[in-house]
């Protein structure tokens, strides 16, 4: 199945279109999507440090709700990844 | 009361006159008006603005914990709050957020402001990327948000 990832903040970097599709497995939790995020980076930006720093210390949103490393990701849901804040 | 918002500054720019006029009113004494600006200097770079990045339901609901919490831990029921934060390009001097508040007595104000700017600092997810003068430009670090629900 499809996952849609919303890019905020410093993971724009990772795709011009704001946004990155990957493929999972069906029942994959937020854990699992971090773990493809890391390896879409890995392939795509030869596993650039500073970008995979991001990614493990980014929550995910679900329905503009922060959601657990333990959720389960429906078929085509849209994921939104908030990598640190610091507005003002 | 509350007023809570994300500015996309191609559209308009954060006002205070418009913020006064909000929180203003005869059952208040006390008002603090806080603005975030654009600086020209961090961490021995120089800056010639700022992009904000925003997931705007996110922050307006955070905004609306922040001021629904003042009841609770600060005891402040009587209040008028007014918040806006920019959404895109600044340059430096421009406003990238305001907060204005107003209470009954003074003590009160100066806690609400502060607690507020602090609280948006710790979880409101915004964003912001400098510019610098050699046409380079950074993402800040920024804090993690904690996930309790993990």
């Amino acid at each position: 199945m499809k996952v849609v990832i919303e890019l905020f903040g410093a993971s724009r970097d990772f795709s011009n279109k704001n946004l990155i599709e990957l493929d999972i497995k069906n029942n994959s939790t937020i854990k699992d999507v971090r773990g493809k995020i890391l390896d879409y980076l890995d392939l795509n930006f030869k596993g650039n440090k500073n970008f995979i720093k991001i990614v493990n210390s980014s929550v995910f949103c679900s329905n503009n709700n922060i959601i657990s490393d333990n959720y389960k990701i429906t078929n085509n849901e849209k994921i939104a990844i908030i990598p640190p804040i610091g507005g003002g | 009361m509350l007023h809570a918002k994300i500015v996309d500054t191609k559209e308009k720019k954060l006002s205070i006159i418009e913020a006064e006029n909000f929180i203003s009113s005869h059952d208040y004494g006390a008002s603090i008006f806080f603005t975030g600006t654009v600086r020209n200097q961090n961490d021995n770079k120089s800056v010639i603005g700022i992009t904000y990045d925003s997931h705007d339901a996110l922050v307006t609901n955070s905004f609306h914990e922040i001021y629904d919490e003042a009841n609770q831990k600060l005891n402040i029921k009587d209040k008028s709050v007014y918040i806006e934060h920019a959404k895109g390009y600044l340059n430096l001097g421009e406003i990238s957020i305001i907060i204005a508040v107003a209470c009954k007595h003074r003590d009160q104000a100066y806690v609400l402001s502060r607690y507020i700017i602090e609280e948006i600092k710790k979880r409101s997810p915004i964003w912001k990327k400098e510019h610098y003068q050699n046409n380079d430009s950074a993402w800040l670090e920024g804090s993690p948000i904690i996930n309790e629900k993990n």
